[in-house]
């Protein structure tokens, strides 16, 4: 096995009288591909927080004025930002699709007035609603609406 | 037909709490036939080669849920998995995330108090006049096939406890009520002739709140009955915050 788990995972309410060995986490933890998945998944919060950042910069640019505003603007066409603004849409569709892909099927309630859809209708649902969503947003930025 | 044996390493933890600090391993070398599965070959080192090993087993097909161990690292029920998956060394290790109690043997009174808190039975609030109309022939309760199997999926756990060695957050969050108990809460939460949902829903947003989870889907990847508890936990998430919303704006909660 590899590391430690916390020494009181999965620990008696109250303790016998037969001394036991502290309980470890599975050897496979880090190297199995479904947890390296895992940990991109959780990984991807470090992009968020970074994008968190540039949209706070952007904000207080423009609390400043139309200069700022601009050079800011500028800025963000730098190939530094531009290898962000990828990695945080790759970061975004990676989370979209595991989320929305894998979860939303499993949540649907199963007491409900009607029988749970098949995943494939309900991923199909949310990918449409999401294209449809990325293709407003794309016009209103376009300027062709709005 | 004649069937193939081979000689398999097969590593095995040891642990003796009245001599080990900690657990070691020893290895055994053994003529593994291919139509073994892994408990097969841990009864024959128990039987030919060392009867010191502990371990737990019972019914040999994958239902009381007692052969669950780490098989080169991954929680398996070494009844149900063939030996020749593996093809010249076999790690066997106690289920991770459990405090080992000897050998292959952990302690699981830490889960049944889990298992306990999530009244893994029907809550009736009380025995009404109407219940008695609704009663059949039989003097059980009428259930269609659609209410069964809403929640069927779910009471298909034998509490083998592979979820909870495959579980990061288990590993981690002593509190986490976990997939198993979880599982098996929200399947008496959809059974039509249960009461107890807002109790269980309560004990969900508690202590080791089912918000602990954070979607690894291990649970379900492990699951030797493709019980789902991954899906069991993100319902009851979904359910737990309903019933906290109905219980902010409905009067009395909405009961």
């Amino acid at each position: 096995m590899a590391g430690a788990a916390h020494p009181e995972a999965m620990a008696p309410p109250k303790k016998g009288p037969t001394r036991t060995a502290p309980p470890r986490m599975p050897g496979s933890w880090w190297g199995a591909p479904r947890i390296r998945t895992y940990l991109l998944f959780g990984a991807t919060g470090l992009v968020y927080i970074l994008a968190g950042t540039v949209v706070l910069r952007l904000v207080w640019a423009l609390g400043k004025g139309p200069e700022a505003w601009n050079v800011a603007l500028t800025s963000l066409s730098h190939p530094l930002y531009l290898i962000f603004h990828a990695l945080t849409f790759v970061s975004l569709i990676f989370v979209g699709v595991r989320a929305f892909g894998t979860m939303m099927p499993k949540m649907q309630p199963r007491n409900g007035p009607f029988p749970p859809l098949p995943a494939a209708a309900v991923r199909g649902l949310i990918y449409s609603v999401w294209a449809l969503l990325t293709l407003f947003l794309s016009l209103v930025l376009a300027g062709k609406i709005f | 037909m004649a069937i193939e044996t081979r000689m398999l390493t097969v590593e095995i933890t040891r642990f003796d709490p009245d001599r080990d600090e900690v657990p070691k391993t020893q290895e055994y070398q053994i003529p593994a036939q291919d139509d073994w599965k892994v408990l097969d070959a841990i009864n024959y080192i128990k039987d030919e080669v060392d009867s010191s090993i502990s371990y737990r087993w019972s019914c040999r097909m994958a239902v009381c849920g007692s052969c669950g161990m780490m098989l080169n690292g991954e929680p398996k029920l070494t009844c149900k998995t063939a030996l020749s998956d593996y093809d010249s060394k076999l790690k066997i290790e106690p289920l991770a995330n459990f405090p080992i109690v000897r050998d292959l043997v952990v302690d699981m009174d830490g889960f049944m108090e889990k298992f306990r808190k999530v009244k893994p039975w029907i809550v009736r609030a009380k025995e009404r006049a109407e219940d008695m109309e609704n009663l059949n022939e039989k003097g059980t309760f009428s259930q269609s096939p659609a209410q069964l199997a809403s929640f069927k999926q779910f009471s298909m756990c034998i509490n083998c406890l592979l979820c909870y060695a495959a579980c990061p957050v288990v590993a981690n969050e002593p509190e986490f009520i976990g997939p198993a108990a979880v599982a098996l809460g929200h399947r008496y939460n959809l059974d039509t002739r249960d009461e107890g949902e807002a109790q269980r829903n309560a004990i969900f947003r508690g202590e080791g709140t089912v918000f602990s989870c954070s979607f690894a889907n291990e649970c379900s990847e492990v699951c030797p009955k493709n019980v789902d508890p991954a899906a069991a936990l993100n319902q009851a998430k979904l359910a737990a915050v309903v019933d906290w919303a109905k219980g902010l704006i409905l009067p009395r909660g909405g009961a």
